[in-house]
């Protein structure tokens, strides 16, 4: 149980299922905690996708909770995700955010790592300690599993096998999110950082309030026929047709809104991985959102962006178009839910409870059946959340 | 080459005025049939990654982009006020009779909300521009920004 020094809980949670107290997005205490059980716990986390670094020597920096770590892709095809330390005095090996190299020196001792991180040169080591021996100072190496080339790490030995921790009715649609096998390339990033708590990022950002865009309406843009599905470790996917009219009179060049759909019938996916990883297929757009708070407060948000390897050059300029004006910190359907982050942090420093009412039968019962928009989704999420804080329920 | 630079600097202090003042027809004004702009990342654009933040890459996408911020998006928006501040570092002059430059930029905005002024970013516009008699336009505007983490959405062109 998350408590303080006399042993009270830093938070009672509300009785019912569908209210979640405003003070947890405003707790800064709370953060030691979450990175412990959250981000340092029993969790997956993606990282990277192959198609990132598609080279051997290619690296990527990321950050898992506070910690900076990188992701390279070895000589040997492979890829590992190291701490960005040295296992000397623990220098920070890699300052750029991407890059290649043949091998990871410390500018400190002059430490040498190979792209797979085995320790290959050290100067002056007749002088260290009598049972010095370089294989013991490897770089420190997370725990990876892949799936359609996304690398995920976990910081524990316990967390379940990747597939089995994601379910069959997260990957699956997954695996259309990222090229239906894999072979997707990187057509690049847009990066912002939004101002609030990553709770209220990842409470938004999956989840879709139709109402919320205006872009819709104007359009005429109808999302059709789908479906919710959510797990019990808080995962969510949204699934739906998309029925763009034939005619689009708000835009002069309603081009970027075709559906050219090669891959599926299905226009949308969205899916948000506990604790706070978005993927999308609006489209024609193949989006993964790496996020990184930035302690309590701030979260920053790289939208990576992929072509497929068999897309033609049409193809390629089509989803380039698409995916630079309609999502990210300026689309044309998403800006809104940038908007809206701030907006409810800044809400949340009023006492009482967010209340959470579409889609709740039961207020004091959690529920999996949900519809296609209804915000109940997000509940199970915050009971998953709710349990490895250790924060107890308060009675009826 | 004297008077085509007062056309340039006067082109683009049309456009950040225009901005400055959210004029979106001004700034719409700035670009000829022709005329593309483009919002993108030094780091994408360093690395050869096509993806912007905003790409309009024909006169109605250009339109468009108007009509985003006046019509579709004016509501959700949090105002924020933009101050552009630039400086000509280069021009020269193409083979057909085209005009590159590069302008070094900086903006300033400032949120109602607080009245806090933070930088939004800072880079480089490089230009294609048509000198027509006394008349300047855009044929591309490209704004390449140097911050590649932005400190918030963006709602308007920069």
């Amino acid at each position: 149980m998350s408590s303080t020094p006399g042993n009270e809980p830093l938070l009672e949670w509300p009785a019912k299922y569908n209210e979640v107290p405003k003070q947890v997005f405003e707790m800064d205490e709370l953060w030691p905690k979450e990175l412990e059980t959250i981000f340092y716990g029993a969790e997956w986390h993606p990282i990277v996708h192959r198609a990132e670094i598609p080279n051997p020597g290619d690296y990527k920096a990321a950050e898992l909770g506070e910690m900076p770590i990188f992701a390279v892709h070895g000589d040997d095809g492979a890829i590992r995700v190291f701490q960005n330390t040295c296992t000397h005095r623990g220098t920070s090996l890699v300052t750029e955010s991407s890059g290649n190299k043949k091998e990871f020196e410390c500018p400190y001792h002059r430490w040498l790592f190979s792209l797979e991180g085995d320790l290959v040169g050290c100067p002056n080591s007749r002088d260290f300690t009598p049972d010095f021996d370089k294989k013991n100072f490897s770089l420190f190496q997370l725990r990876t599993e892949e799936f359609c080339g996304l690398y995920f790490v976990t910081m524990s030995d316990k967390t379940p096998p990747l597939k089995e921790y994601l379910g069959e009715s997260f990957y699956e649609p997954l695996s259309r999110v990222l090229g239906g096998d894999g072979r997707l390339k990187l057509a690049g990033y847009q990066k912002v950082m939004y101002d609030c708590n990553w709770k209220a990022y990842c409470d938004n950002d999956g989840y879709h309030a139709p109402l919320l865009h205006k872009a819709f309406a104007l359009l005429n843009w109808q999302g059709g026929k789908g479906f919710q599905r959510i797990s019990e470790n808080g995962h969510l996917t949204f699934e739906s047709e998309l029925k763009i009219p034939d005619e689009i009179t708000a835009l002069k060049d309603g081009s970027i809104l075709d559906f050219k759909g090669t891959t599926t019938s299905t226009g949308s996916i969205v899916q948000m991985q506990f604790p706070l990883t978005v993927y999308s297929k609006h489209m024609d757009m193949l989006n993964i959102r790496y996020a990184f708070p930035k302690g309590p407060k701030g979260i920053e948000v790289h939208y990576a962006y992929f072509t497929h390897e068999d897309d033609n050059d049409e193809m390629i300029r089509h989803r380039i178009r698409q995916s630079s004006n309609l999502l990210g910190p300026c689309g044309l359907i998403s800006m809104e839910d940038a908007s809206v982050f701030s907006r409810i942090d800044k809400g949340n420093k009023t006492p009482g409870n967010a209340i959470f009412q579409k889609g709740v039968q039961d207020e004091y019962a959690l529920s999996f059946e949900v519809k296609q928009n209804d915000e109940s989704g997000n509940l199970p999420r915050w009971e998953h959340y709710r349990k490895l804080m250790g924060f107890k329920r308060a009675a009826q | 080459m004297s008077s085509s630079i007062t056309l340039i600097e006067n082109l683009n202090r049309d456009y950040i005025c225009a901005l400055d003042s959210l004029d979106m027809s001004a700034w719409l004004a700035c670009f000829n049939l022709k005329g593309r702009y483009t919002f993108i990342s030094e780091e994408n654009e360093r690395r050869g990654f096509p993806i912007a933040f905003m790409l309009d890459d024909c006169y109605e996408r250009l339109q468009d982009r108007v009509t985003q911020v006046v019509e579709i998006q004016s509501d959700s928006t949090e105002h924020y006020q933009t101050r552009h501040f630039t400086q000509l570092v280069s021009v020269s002059e193409t083979d057909n009779g085209l005009i590159n430059a590069v302008f070094n930029y900086s903006i300033y905005y400032t949120q109602r909300d607080n009245n806090l002024t933070k930088i939004l970013c800072v880079g480089q516009y490089f230009d294609t521009i048509k000198l027509d008699g006394d008349n300047a336009s855009y044929i591309e505007r490209k704004a390449v920004t140097d911050t590649n983490v932005l400190p918030r959405y963006t709602a308007y062109p920069v």
